[in-house]
């Protein structure tokens, strides 16, 4: 069992942060300039999540099963929650197929500047969201009455 | 015998005697190749007189191949160098790509024993079977790329086939304590100052031209076998990366981790570093990709800047190191100008990462008024200045101003400039550190500390397992999820360290091109084309040996216990950013190591364990020095 018990409350906490990114300009500018849509295949729980970023604003679909996407990469929800912290060793994770990714990976590479101030905002979102409990970067002490 | 091309030249240039030696089939199987054959013949050259500089003639210069140098497959075009390194006084030895390596075993020769010194410039001239010192005084004080073009051409006639040359630039000639040995322009012996050790011999290039081909002791295993690997290659994310931007997709990776050092190992994030990263690469110098002989994955990049101040006609662009020595750590946003300081190291012969370094030391030196305007001959050495980089990389080839006190490498610059300089340094056993931070991973400071050549993160495979672009699952310290911090890190040193000298020092895999193996895969390549039937224990003796004799060599030449220390800057805890409060427990590692390897308080082997692991004559040198 991971660290998401269901399907549900992990789409919340990913879906919720990856509308975050689309809406904060710094990132979805050069997201939008890639013109990338990837395809996210998690497990334990499972969920497929799509950004598409073809248009003129980034857009996240939850469950997307038909976008043809350019780039697909599959990892479990505890690796994709790691990620998000920069707590993931990425190349480590590439290598031993902690992470698969299917297409042009050169351009996912490429992305990750432009993501890269998105690991600061990921435990401010958690906690400014009710996700305390997942924010992994303190030791979490449950609300009092 | 598979693999090999049977024959080793011993060339003395005092004497001018040429000497072909058959390649003994005991010996071969004993030290597979390259540094394996190297480390060992360089100590039964010096064992009766081991005290000599390292710009005298008494220092031998060894090169040699591996057994799959010239095999049409990925990643294993690579050759090795050795000898005493003028840098630092220690043990020296590069690895390097490119072609020469392969059409010295066409020419039917396995490496070369280079001693003595010549009276006057000379180059060694190999094609087939007639090997001959002649006289290069025409091609003295000419630049790398004009002597590679000017030799092709003129040695065309006497050549069955094309050449390929390997030379120093007038760096080399110079003395400069970095110079390097380039082959094709491009692929370099950066580090330790092979070139120097050239200069000082008189000697300015070899050409050679062959015609044969090293047999392969099983080749239908070994087809079968490339079949295999090819869809292991198609699989890998990471030669899928280095194939479409060179080791520069490190820039976008690094950053994240806090590996890349920037402004002389100060900050660990900057935000002109995408000015620098492999978009701004393709956008604005990439001029097409490069290989070595017979690896698809062509992780080399060529770059040209078509016009501005630094202008360059397309040629071998700049790798990781590179982009990061002449870029991040000299705050310097300029792609254009970190080509351009390339093109020069390459024209001139002198490794990238020392000079990068030593001018980014140099900077803050300058910061720090340890040195003004008029030590450096008017150019102003502030952070980012993209034109001064350049214009005191041309002043350190030229060894003019005070280009001529970097030239000798940033340890020694400090005991010019004087003061608290030495605080700036990043140096172990006066090697500058490469560009990767052991604050972000802890076994790194290890492995820069202990590594024989000085600090370098290819002296073993520890930066490689430990920063995730290998997984041998054949071995549980390359494939265990490493805790947090310091701990582990010894064990894993010492057999990154032992697969390491197998892998990349003897039978010279590419760490780049190769990552995608596993030992099983490696070593099955090995024995399809050797047909020696080598077990994974037995080469992780080998390797355990070549490393032993490395380190042997560079306690025979001085080096102790306190020369194995990270240096003051790299132990200086980083504020915020990825490694934020992040310091390698070096006295914990370092206690674990010495216990592990068998090492006295002096940071020496102990005869014990250099008997034991077949060093016998070393552990005589040592007890007795």
């Amino acid at each position: 069992m991971g660290m998401f018990k269901t399907a549900e409350e992990f789409e919340k906490v990913i879906v919720g942060f990856f509308n975050l990114v689309a809406d904060t300009p710094l990132i979805a500018d050069k997201l939008l300039k890639s013109k990338m849509i990837i395809r996210f295949k998690y497990s334990d729980p499972d969920l497929i999540v799509v950004i598409d970023c073809s248009g003129d604003k980034a857009e996240v679909r939850p469950h997307d099963t038909d976008t043809k996407e350019i780039v697909e990469m599959t990892m479990s929800a505890d690796i994709a929650h790691r990620f998000w912290f920069g707590m993931v060793n990425l190349t480590k994770a590439l290598t031993r197929k902690e992470m698969v990714a299917k297409g042009p990976i050169p351009k996912v590479l490429k992305l990750l500047p432009a993501i890269k101030p998105s690991y600061a905002m990921y435990p401010q979102y958690l906690d400014a969201n009710g996700f305390e409990q997942y924010n992994i970067t303190k030791a979490y002490k449950p609300p009092t009455a | 015998m598979g693999g090999y091309a049977g024959q080793i030249l011993y060339v003395n240039l005092s004497s001018g005697d040429i000497e072909k030696k058959t390649l003994d089939r005991d010996f071969a199987r004993k030290h597979i190749g390259g540094l394996g054959f190297g480390t060992q013949i360089y100590l039964d050259l010096i064992k009766g007189n081991p005290v000599f500089d390292a710009l005298s003639e008494s220092n031998p210069f060894v090169l040699m191949t591996g057994p799959l140098t010239g095999m049409k497959m990925n990643g294993v075009a690579r050759w090795t160098v050795c000898s005493k390194s003028p840098l630092t006084g220690f043990w020296g030895d590069s690895n390097v790509g490119g072609f020469f390596g392969a059409y010295l075993k066409f020419a039917g020769y396995d490496g070369i024993v280079i001693t003595g010194k010549a009276k006057t410039p000379s180059y060694l001239f190999i094609n087939d079977e007639t090997v001959e010192i002649r006289s290069a005084e025409k091609y003295w004080g000419k630049d790398v790329y004009t002597v590679t073009d000017e030799l092709k051409e003129d040695l065309k006639p006497e050549s069955k086939k094309p050449g390929q040359v390997l030379t120093i630039g007038p760096a080399g000639e110079k003395l400069i304590k970095f110079a390097s040995l380039i082959n094709n322009k491009g692929h370099a012996a950066g580090r330790t100052g092979m070139g120097a050790v050239w200069g000082s011999k008189m000697l300015k290039a070899i050409y050679v031209s062959g015609t044969g081909k090293p047999e392969i002791a099983h080749p239908e295993k070994f087809d079968d076998l490339r079949k295999e690997l090819k869809e292991v290659y198609e699989e890998s994310i990471g030669i899928a990366a280095i194939h479409a931007a060179g080791t520069a997709t490190h820039m976008d990776v690094g950053i994240i981790s806090g590996d890349i050092p920037i402004k002389n190992w100060q900050m660990t994030d900057w935000d002109q570093i995408d000015d620098i990263g492999p978009t701004e690469i393709e956008e604005k110098i990439f001029a097409g990709h490069k290989t070595c002989y017979g690896c698809g994955v062509a992780c080399k990049k060529n770059a040209q800047v078509k016009d501005g101040p630094f202008k360059m006609e397309k040629g071998p662009g700049p790798e990781y190191e590179t982009i990061a020595t002449f870029g991040t750590m000299c705050l310097n946003s300029s792609i254009e100008s970190i080509a351009k300081a390339n093109d020069i190291c390459n024209r001139y012969g002198m490794d990238t990462i020392t000079c990068g370094s030593t001018i980014a030391f140099a900077m803050e030196c300058f910061e720090n008024g340890l040195i003004t305007e008029e030590d450096t001959d008017g150019l102003s050495l502030t952070w980012g200045n993209s034109e001064a980089i350049v214009k005191m990389v041309e002043k350190i080839a030229k060894q003019d101003g005070f280009g001529a006190i970097l030239g000798q490498g940033s340890q020694k610059a400090a005991e010019h400039i004087g003061g608290n300089a030495s605080d700036f340094l990043t140096t172990v056993k006066g090697l500058e550190a490469p560009m990767h931070d052991p604050r972000s991973a802890h076994g790194y400071g290890l492995a820069y500390a202990i590594s024989p050549r000085g600090a370098c993160h290819e002296a073993s495979l520890t930066f490689e397992a430990e920063g995730g672009m290998i997984y041998i699952p054949e071995i549980p310290e390359l494939s265990a999820d490493l805790p947090e911090g310091s701990d582990e890190r010894a064990q894993l040193n010492v057999v990154a360290q032992d697969y390491g000298m197998f892998f990349s020092n003897c039978a010279i895999f590419c760490n780049l091109g190769g990552m995608p193996l596993n030992a099983t895969q490696a070593l099955n390549m090995v024995n399809y084309v050797t047909g020696f039937e080598y077990t994974l224990n037995e080469v992780m003796e080998i390797g355990r040996r070549v490393w032993y004799l490395k380190r042997g060599m560079t306690n025979l030449f001085g080096a102790r216990a306190e020369d194995d220390r990270l240096p003051k800057r790299l132990m200086t805890v980083m504020e915020d950013g990825p490694t934020e409060g992040s310091l390698p427990d070096m006295d914990k590692m370092l206690a674990e190591f010495y216990e592990l390897r068998g090492f006295n308080a002096d940071g020496i082997p102990t005869k014990n364990i250099l008997e034991n692991v077949g060093l016998p004559d070393l552990a005589e040198l040592l007890n007795t020095a």
